[in-house]
């Protein structure tokens, strides 16, 4: 049982850095996704673990989904879907643009950055929609790490983002909820997993991910169990070599063992009992605002 | 049926207003400014005003409980100088974006601006 994987290096944009300063037009795609180009700037991208532009539109019941496939169809070598919507009068061009933008950066966050190898680029190629906006990388790149770093700010209960979504009751006290986790603890049915109600929903991925974060943070959800099928809850965190002050050294002119802060382990923060529980959340409370 | 570019355009607009953006709170990028950003720097007035709304965001302390919305409205910072106004453009979809108006305390009357930028931000995202 290893401490979290720390965070990620400082990104990187490598290839796309490449293709913008040559201001190509194209489809770069990747393991995770694909990003359009014009002029070296990015116009959308497309992750399967995101929301995309017409699942959000569909799901809110927004523009029916058979208006937005006839849209794409009619997208020719210029394509120009996104106006078309705004002027067959489906969506106003606020809506165009923010939807259009809500997408890309959710599917940026899960495609960015780039790995160096595994790309493959495809000149001229273009999305349906047409450049409704566009974004150059370096500020793609620094809203991507800014949504990062608030995921990471919840890296302890990371067990919870690949499986499906358990409401948890703790006992002996009401839990207020914001409207955002509310939605979301509505939907967990202990089937679904974070990225499939989001998709469920057409709301943000990313989003979705860091509510139920925090919801387990907050013993509003439960986190999964280990591989033994065992629950791994009932217990505090243990206590790692180094993070008490030894009471052996305690004698004359002997040097304290200085204490250090070690992350919490995930698989064990499932607690059930409520002491157990309050003390988990009161740690969660101070490192958010370390 | 303005897009974003006309809204900021109309912003502008109001009176007292040094400048104004749309901004996305997760992430703090920018779809659009005008006009001037404190410091002349519209990507940090957007990362920073990012910041407040998420504080805002994940605290259950203005959420409007059993509410079928979100219930967010605006945010309004007044400093000795100027106001910063934040105002939240509710989509039927899913997205979190706000306007961000910067004003002149001098020449700005809060009460006015904050009515112009909500109109606004409704006149966005409705025919």
């Amino acid at each position: 049982m290893g401490l979290p994987a720390p965070p990620p290096p400082p990104e990187s944009a490598g290839v796309l850095d490449r293709l913008a300063a040559d201001r190509v037009t194209g489809a770069l795609r990747g393991p995770g996704g694909c990003v359009y180009l014009l002029n070296g700037a990015v116009y959308f991208v497309e992750c399967s673990a995101a929301p995309g532009f017409d699942v959000r539109l569909t799901a809110a019941g927004r523009v029916p989904a058979r208006r937005l496939q006839e849209a794409a169809d009619a997208a020719g070598a210029r394509p120009d879907g996104g106006r078309s919507l705004v002027s067959g009068g489906w969506l106003t061009r606020g809506e165009l643009e923010i939807c259009h933008l809500a997408a890309l950066l959710d599917a940026a966050f899960f495609v960015l950055p780039l790995p160096p190898d595994g790309t493959s680029f495809t000149p001229g190629a273009t999305h349906w929609l047409g450049p409704v906006h566009r974004i150059g990388i370096d500020a793609l790149l620094r809203a991507t790490a800014r949504r990062r770093a608030l995921l990471d700010a919840w890296h302890s209960w990371a067990a919870v983002d690949t499986a499906p979504v358990v409401a948890a009751r703790p006992r002996g006290r009401d839990h207020v909820t914001t409207w955002w986790q509310r939605r979301l603890l509505a939907h967990a049915d202990g089937r679904r997993t974070p990225q499939e109600i989001a998709r469920l929903l057409g709301q943000s991925a990313f989003l979705t991910l860091l509510e139920t974060r925090r919801l387990a943070a907050a013993g509003l959800v439960q986190m999964p169990r280990d591989r033994t099928g065992e629950p791994s809850g009932g217990a505090l965190p243990r206590r790692h070599p180094g993070a008490h002050l030894d009471e052996r050294t305690t004698g004359d002119g002997a040097e304290r063992p200085t204490a250090s802060w070690h992350l919490p382990v995930p698989e064990l923060e499932t607690t059930p009992e409520p002491d157990v529980d309050l003390l988990v959340r009161l740690r969660t409370a101070l490192e958010e605002n370390l | 049926m303005p897009g974003i570019d006309q809204a900021l355009s109309q912003a502008m607009e109001i009176p007292g207003v040094l400048g104004t953006g749309l901004i996305d709170w997760t992430s703090g990028l920018t779809l659009g400014t005008a006009g001037r950003a404190p410091h002349d720097d519209h990507d940090a007035a957007a990362a920073d005003t990012s910041e407040v709304v998420q504080a805002v965001m994940r605290n259950t302390t203005f959420d409007s409980a059993g509410s079928d919305d979100p219930g967010m409205e605006d945010l309004i910072l007044t400093t000795s100088g100027g106001y910063h106004l934040i105002r939240f453009v509710h989509t039927a979809f899913d997205s979190q974006t706000y306007l961000y108006l910067w004003l002149d305390r001098e020449r700005a009357n809060l009460a006015v601006a904050r009515m112009r930028l909500r109109d606004l931000a409704a006149a966005l995202v409705s025919d």
